[in-house]
């Protein structure tokens, strides 16, 4: 393995590592050409591999026939909203659980922790009862208060927190400072990439999900992006330009801002495995 | 005594609004369902106790029984090729003198961080019977016309490919983070004896990386279980109920139906399936795992 082998033997995994990454990029590279063709272009055998125009009409005829820019600014509402929350609340208990000994800590963390085996699917009928009997159906309340910390989260930061040496606490305590002064001015500044990773992760989740939208939001104009590009008005069933145009609305940007954070998210999963 | 009270208060506080919010909103959710479960219910009329209607009806609902077929049969096409394929990209991104790793670590991880949704919809425009790529791909060797999405002998193969094709980049960063913790010594002393690829790859790669695997295996199996988003976008769970996983009954007895007392009995049980085969998992390989 730690030979180099022989040129053909080279060209060949190179050409097959090539390969692998075209075939599963295909999708993408479909719906961005898609989305720049005419719709005669569209229902045209064989199909060209490039448009013969950059047509930026479908762009302008999805954000005419649905809401779509209410469902950018809806979702990242929500997505950001969340993020923030999550933020606040899942370092404040990773706090707690890792660097206060408090009495119980220990269980306060299985029962956070536990509810990772819980999947959503299995709380959703009751979790709507809740939502319905607060009053929250239909507004974005529905999609941010349940979310507001996570398992993944606390779990993540307090990893982290455990890791950061005592010896820069006890130094502030002999100092005078209290637990806030802690918090804030050592264990938070030495945190941010932790506390970066996990931002991405909660906002990519909320930037992408689906069910629960589906299940809570009524109204068009209050829906989240994944839920309105994936449910179309009627007629519009064939219109495969205008579709993928609203697809790339949901997915380049996205794509784009991975190549730039794709580090702190890929090592993200490798230390906990745990979130996709 | 004061310090000590004042620090029991503080790691309280401090963990208060995370736990309420987990508390209220998965806990007592996940203790209601089981309640809701022994009751008809559809939020309209009173709640009507049932005892074990609703389980003694799933259980002689041949469409219930459809759904965990269904199910099944996804979870086993998803997750034998999205495991082995992850496996063979980590150990082609695992090749020492390959230059631009990361890159194409990155590129493989694409589907994983784009959104079901967003990727069904491709895929839909993908799987189009007559003007599809998928099927333009197939007519080079003199395939035709195959109506993926409306035929029900391959719509679940449909949503398999989708399924594994999401999954096939986080199933290699897994199994590359474990490749990584092999020292290579093992590999050299492993060539010094005149060891073949295969035998490297049989008697050190294989047993090292248990662990992971299994790992994966998990995740993977939890994950396959779980499929709703393409379901819903790509089918809703037909054509001719053939793609009607357990998540998708669930979801239409619940919001559909309003059936809310027999959706939750759907969920305790897809909940306790989950859980005894996540067990069995762990159970039946123990022997096989080596954790060094």
């Amino acid at each position: 393995m730690n030979r180099k082998p022989r040129l053909p033997v080279r060209i060949v995994v190179y050409l097959l590592v090539l390969l692998v990454a075209v075939l599963i990029n295909l999708p993408f590279f479909w719906m961005l050409v898609t989305s720049f063709k005419t719709e005669d272009e569209v229902f045209k055998l064989p199909p060209s591999f490039l448009p013969t125009i950059f047509d930026m009409r479908n762009y302008v005829g999805a954000f005419d026939l649905i809401p779509l820019g209410r469902y950018v600014v809806n979702t990242l509402i929500v997505a950001l909203s969340v993020t923030g929350l999550q933020l606040v609340f899942n370092s404040f208990a990773a706090y707690g659980l890792a660097r206060v000994k408090f009495k119980g800590a220990n269980i306060v963390f299985m029962i956070l922790i536990g509810t990772l085996m819980v999947p959503p699917e299995v709380t959703m009928v009751p979790l709507y009862v809740i939502i319905k009997n607060f009053g929250m159906i239909d507004s974005y309340r529905a999609l941010i208060i349940p979310f507001m910390s996570s398992a993944f989260g606390i779990f993540l930061l307090r990893q982290f927190f455990l890791g950061i040496p005592k010896e820069l606490e006890e130094a502030a305590i002999i100092d005078g400072a209290g637990h806030m002064k802690i918090f804030f001015q050592i264990i938070l500044p030495l945190s941010k990439p932790a506390l970066y990773t996990m931002a991405l992760y909660t906002f990519l989740a909320h930037w992408n999900e689906y069910m629960w939208p589906l299940i809570v939001i009524n109204s068009a104009e209050k829906q989240m992006i994944q839920v309105g590009i994936s449910q179309f008005v009627s007629g519009w069933e064939t219109q495969w330009t205008l579709r993928m145009a609203a697809s790339t609305v949901a997915v380049i940007p996205i794509i784009v801002f991975f190549f730039f954070v794709q580090k702190q998210f890929v090592e993200g999963i490798s230390i906990s495995g745990l979130k996709e | 005594m004061r310090r000590g009270i004042r620090k029991q208060l503080t790691g309280w506080i401090s963990v208060l609004p995370a736990l309420a919010v987990q508390v209220i909103f998965i806990y007592v959710p996940l203790g209601w369902a089981i309640f809701i479960s022994f009751y008809k219910w559809n939020m309209i009329r009173p709640m009507r106790w049932v005892g074990l209607a609703n389980y003694t009806r799933l259980f002689e609902s041949s469409e219930f029984w459809n759904s965990l077929w269904i199910t099944g049969v996804y979870i086993l096409g998803t997750v034998i090729p999205s495991i082995v394929l992850g496996l063979l990209l980590a150990m082609l991104l695992n090749v020492e003198w390959l230059k631009g790793r990361g890159l194409y670590r990155t590129l493989f991880y694409i589907p994983v961080i784009t959104s079901m949704a967003a990727a069904a919809v491709i895929w839909s425009w993908l799987f189009e019977t007559q003007y599809g790529l998928i099927n333009f791909f197939l007519s080079w060797f003199g395939i035709t016309d195959i109506a993926w999405l409306e035929d029900p002998k391959y719509a679940l193969t449909a949503l398999i490919i989708v399924g594994v094709w999401k999954r096939i980049g986080y199933n290699m960063v897994l199994f590359l983070a474990g490749l990584q913790t092999i020292p290579r010594a093992y590999y050299e002393a492993a060539e010094i004896d005149g060891a073949t690829p295969w035998g490297k790859f049989r008697n050190i790669t294989l047993p090292l990386l248990s662990p992971t695997t299994l790992f994966v295996l998990i995740m993977q199996f939890i994950a396959s279980f779980r499929v709703f988003v393409s379901v819903s976008v790509l089918t809703r769970g037909g054509p001719a109920k053939s793609t009607q996983v357990i998540t998708y009954y669930l979801y239409e007895n619940a919001f559909k139906y309003l059936k809310f007392g027999y959706a939750s009995a759907v969920a305790v049980v897809m909940f306790g399936l989950m859980i005894l085969f996540t067990l069995l998992q762990f159970r039946f390989t123990r022997k096989r795992v080596h954790y060094s």
